[in-house]
């Protein structure tokens, strides 16, 4: 019998049946004994989809367990996201699941914080023990002297714990997301009137004008960029131009038509110097600017004072000679570059969730200046424009029971000082939680609860919260690993990793149209692991009274399925599929009276007319509400004054470290291998992790071969990289694509912790980066730092 | 006949490694750790090689995905002197891992350095040995032989069962190595070169087409599709 006859007599209907087969892994014998026929139909494999958990872009996964070991990670065809692909960051995921480093049981602090020595306690003991922590915290009457900082919160776990701390009574609900995304948000907020990242209708566009933030590498989510890349480029008849306006020559770079190496932190005068070619060639979209948008011309309020417009603006302040000056773009490319977008319609310009907004202090306005380009020309919610991200429709969670106490805690002003007078548009603001707390201002923080993230390792001058950690009275880490922060625990109740637990997942702005997929365990958790969400209804069970009452359920999974049961889809088949979509995004047009959805629907101070804002009525009406004044805005660091402040414009950046003694400044960015600093202990990732310039396991830093010439390094040289706030050893690679007056570093390296592979290896450039914060969205900036490099 | 080719197209391809990642994992192609690696022992089935030219601002890079190329005419075969490595009916250069003696004479006649000597026993720490692929053709190889790209022949075998199973022949598109699977830019095609209707048939007569070292008469079977 050969094995055609063989698997047709066996009416075998797919990969999926079975046949007996038994392998030894490490065997020698070679392929060319191995029975064939066996090995392909094997007893027990299945394919279970689930989501990505190793960037937020959520991409859908088939896993192929094997004997209930998982053993190859596809992409889900049916997921909208990534469609069968999956990144080298999905592809390596399975290295986590089963990671040799993976924290097993709870462990509790057997030694001073800080020292690594750990006692493993049982689960019974650790929820005791949190239980009560914080129910004597609440009991005295200082439930908002608690914190929860988060990384990726996904789904319903975002609910969960902002539900958590409102029933407890605290405000100080802590993401990252300062040290990106939030700046976008808050620039669509002030212009579009819509608080989130943009998304963008890549596939039919003409031409895109990408301001930094590595678009391919990087970009939200990024198999969705890059499929549409992929489109764009040979998927259809005519080929965009693709023009990435960065410093650092990024692999996005290398794959666009045109780069611009821009001077860092000077995009806004580039965006707004572009606008001023296109209103001097009178190629903007006058019929668009005219009706549904605001304070393009001068204008006059209803006390008759007069306003400076959007056009006066450019026209005034933003000639090509000038803007030339500022960026180091030459006057030449300026006007072609507007002459191209202007003409090559539909044009977008696309706002990073990182990279050029957090290159100065005045990222926000930087945001509004790019996105004000995509309204100059008009192109808004329609093919080839910019698209409104819409999310599925979930059961609305039901009140929360707020006891006394909870409301007294919920009115203290937050330990961050997001929505201050300081910081009045920022939600939340990571890294200055450390210093605040430490110096009590406005009080310190007695417990600190971290979910899926390493704020000493995150944050810029993240060393200040280990100094903020030996303050704190009680601080519990989530994390399925060690890191640099839960060294500093006195509890550590591991999570599941991605691959064992439940989870909802929408994934950012990217497809327009609702999507929301579904993790599941695709394998019986491994160790002595459990679900956060599950943790954190026990311990809302044992805190009793309003907290307890504001969970009715069992278990998390009880949640999802509440949550979720109006989706139109049953929990049985979300399991089968692993996502649920409605493909198609609902275009509009001004005209049209769903046009209020996609323009104006998030404002608070401003109306919500459908009128795009190049003058940022809901900057004017928060800064009313909240008293903001002249004479308040050179604390926040906006020089600008009058009208200009509500206008998109150009702040200065402002440099660190003396320039004599500091010449140099310096840039961070991320990698596509690099997956969010989760990365470091996967192995396959570092083995593969600097392609442009061929450098894994370590970290390196990339210099003009000039300027390496002048300094005297070589190819290869260890160098110390040196600002005012410290020194880094790394690796020299002498890289054409670095500008003569940086140096660029990448994140990934430098864990104190986190396993065999992510330990003592590399630097972490946010050592050396101060801590500076911008006014409006309240994000770190991470540019515009001076350094000096000099042989080690 | 039956003539397995692969096209990249490297307009649409963005360097993400997806595909040296996917290889690894899906062909039990241990890592080396920062150690082996330095020694630049780290085996990749599938690299992507990157080309960066110019000087500031004048930069262009350019990076190539290099699997094995499969020649029709391939080097390491003829120098082989104990038959391991051979061609196989499709055309595929497999490698027989029983019989490689760890020679190393194909590492050095293959000019697309696409053939890696494991120096080391393959590192799978406890317990990492789960992930690895249990199909019988790509076994964990040992110490002391040489390994490379198969163009996934665990996959190729099992589209031809899946396909026998239903009772009808192969179509185009059956077959994705996994690489082609997982590339992120929808870069890369399998399939048969001696099916004229097949899309790599159709994609190796594009202008764009070219193969790697083509003048050392190799005959690679994998094309590329030029950028631009």
């Amino acid at each position: 019998m050969n094995r055609r006859t063989f698997l047709k007599a066996l009416g075998a209907t797919g990969v999926t049946a079975t046949v007996a087969g038994q392998f030894v892994i490490n065997r020698s014998t070679g392929e060319a004994g191995a029975p064939h026929a066996a090995g392909v139909v094997r007893k027990g494999e299945t394919w279970v989809p689930t989501v990505c958990y190793q960037c937020p872009g959520g991409c859908g996964i088939l896993a192929r367990v094997v004997e209930g070991k998982a053993v190859k990670l596809e992409g889900n065809p049916q997921h909208p996201i990534n469609e069968r692909r999956l990144c080298p960051k999905g592809q390596s995921a399975l290295q986590i699941l089963y990671n040799p480093d993976r924290l097993q049981h709870p462990l509790r602090r057997a030694g001073a914080r800080g020292e690594g020595r750990w006692q493993e306690i049982t689960w019974e003991e650790a929820m005791a023990e949190v239980i009560s922590r914080l129910k004597t915290i609440r009991d005295q009457g200082e439930p908002h002297t608690v914190a929860i900082m988060h990384g990726r919160l996904r789904g319903e776990m975002e609910g969960l714990i902002h539900r958590f701390l409102e029933a407890y009574g605290s405000p100080n609900d802590i993401s990252s997301a300062s040290l990106g995304r939030q700046t976008a948000k808050v620039a669509h907020l002030l212009t579009q009137g819509i608080e989130d990242l943009m998304a963008y209708d890549l596939e039919n566009a003409n031409y895109l004008l990408s301001f930094g933030g590595s678009l391919l590498e990087a970009g939200g989510p990024p198999m969705r960029v890059v499929g549409a890349y992929g489109q764009i480029r040979r998927g259809r008849p005519n080929r965009a131009k693709i023009v990435t306006v960065d410093p650092r020559f990024s692999i996005t770079a290398a794959k666009s038509d045109e780069w611009v190496p821009i001077v860092p932190g000077t995009d806004a005068a580039l965006a707004l110097g572009l606008a001023n070619a296109i209103i001097q060639m009178g190629a903007y979209d006058k019929d668009f600017v005219a009706n549904y948008t605001f304070g393009f011309e001068d204008w006059t309020d209803e006390g008759g004072q007069k306003h400076k417009g959007f056009k006066t603006l450019v026209l005034e302040e933003y000639p090509a000679k000038k803007v030339s000056e500022i960026t180091g773009v030459p006057v030449a490319n300026i006007s072609r570059l507007a002459a191209e977008f202007a003409t090559n319609k539909p044009a977008l310009a696309i706002n990073p969730d990182r990279g050029a907004l957090h290159a100065s202090l005045g990222g926000s306005y930087t945001g509004a200046a790019i996105h004000s380009l995509n309204a100059l020309v008009g192109n808004l919610d329609r093919p080839g424009g910019v698209m409104v991200q819409r999310y599925p429709l979930c059961v609305p969670w039901p009140d929360t029971q707020m006891d006394e106490t909870a409301r007294k805690g919920l009115r203290q002003p937050r330990i961050d000082g997001a929505g201050s007078k300081r910081f009045p548009l920022a939600n939340s603001i990571y890294q200055t939680v450390a210093r605040n707390s430490w110096e009590g201002n406005p009080y310190p923080l007695r417990a600190l609860l971290l979910y899926y993230t390493n704020p000493v390792f995150s944050s810029p001058q993240g060393q200040e919260f280990v100094a903020a950690f030996q303050k704190m009275d009680f601080i519990v880490d989530f994390s399925p690993f060690f890191s640099d922060s839960n060294q500093y625990a006195d509890l550590i109740l591991p999570d599941h990793t991605f691959f064992e637990r439940y989870e909802n997942d929408l994934p950012p702005a990217g497809t327009g149209y609702p999507v929301v997929g579904l993790r599941q365990p695709v394998v019986e958790p491994l160790y002595n692991t459990r679900h956060t969400g599950d943790v954190l209804l026990q311990v809302a069970q044992g805190l009793g009274g309003g907290v307890a009452g504001s969970f009715p359920w069992k278990n998390f999974v009880e949640i999802l399925q509440f949550r979720l049961s109006k989706l139109g889809v049953s929990w049985e088949e979300l399991r089968k599929t692993g996502v649920w979509a409605k493909p198609l995004y609902p275009f509009t047009s001004p005209t049209d009276s769903r046009w209020h959805s996609v323009v104006g629907t998030d404002r608070r101070y401003a109306p919500k007319d459908g009128r795009f804002d190049f003058y940022m009525r809901e900057l004017k009406g928060l800064f009313e509400k909240k008293g903001i004044t002249e004479a308040d805005l050179a604390g926040m660091n906006i020089s600008a004054r009058g009208d200009l402040v509500y206008l998109p414009h150009y702040e200065a950046p402002h440099r660190t470290g003396d320039a004599t003694e500091y010449p140099l400044l310096l840039n961070t960015y991320k990698l596509m291998t690099h997956a969010e600093g989760k990365g470091g202990n996967v192995p396959g990732l570092q083995e593969m992790l600097g392609l442009h310039v061929g450098v894994k396991w370590q970290t390196w830093a990339e210099i003009n071969p000039q300027t390496a010439h002048k300094l005297g390094i070589k190819e290869g040289d260890m160098v110390w990289v040196e600002s005012p706030q410290g020194r880094i050893k790394v690796r020299a690679k002498l890289y054409a694509g670095a500008r003569p007056d940086m140096v660029n570093i990448p994140f990934e390296q430098g864990h104190a912790a986190g396993g065999r592979w992510a330990q003592s290896r590399g630097a972490n450039p946010n050592t050396i980066i101060p801590s500076v914060t911008e006014a409006l969205a309240g994000s770190a900036a991470f540019t515009s730092f001076g350094v000096k490099v000099y042989r080690a | 006949m039956t003539r397995w080719g692969m096209v990249i197209d490297l307009d649409k391809c963005v360097a993400c490694q997806g595909c040296t990642a996917a290889c690894r994992a899906e062909n039990n192609v241990p890592f080396q750790g920062p150690e082996g690696t330095a020694q630049g022992r780290a085996m990749f089935w599938n690299e992507v090689i990157p080309v960066v030219e110019g000087e500031y601002p004048d930069v262009k890079a350019r990076f190539f995905p290099r699997p094995c190329m499969h020649c029709e005419r391939p080097p390491c075969v003829f120098v082989c002197p104990v038959g391991a490595t051979y061609q196989d009916e499709d055309g595929v250069v497999r490698q027989n891992y029983s019989r490689c003696i760890g020679c190393r004479f194909c590492t050095v006649a293959c000019p697309y350095g696409v053939r890696y000597f494991n120096w080391f026993k393959p590192n799978f720490p406890e317990p990492m040995v789960a992930y690895t692929n249990p199909d019988p053709e790509v076994p964990v190889r040992p110490k002391g032989i040489v390994e490379k790209c198969v163009f996934c022949i665990q996959r190729i075998n099992k589209a031809k069962e899946k396909a026998a199973a239903e009772g009808r022949e192969l179509k185009d598109g059956d077959i994705a190595p996994a690489c082609v699977q997982t590339c992120t830019g929808r870069a890369r095609y399998f399939g048969d070169l001696d099916n004229p209707d097949s899309t790599v048939s159709r994609l190796v007569k594009s202008t764009r087409a070219f193969r790697l070292l083509e003048e050392l008469g190799t005959h690679p079977k994998v094309y590329y599709l030029m950028e631009g």
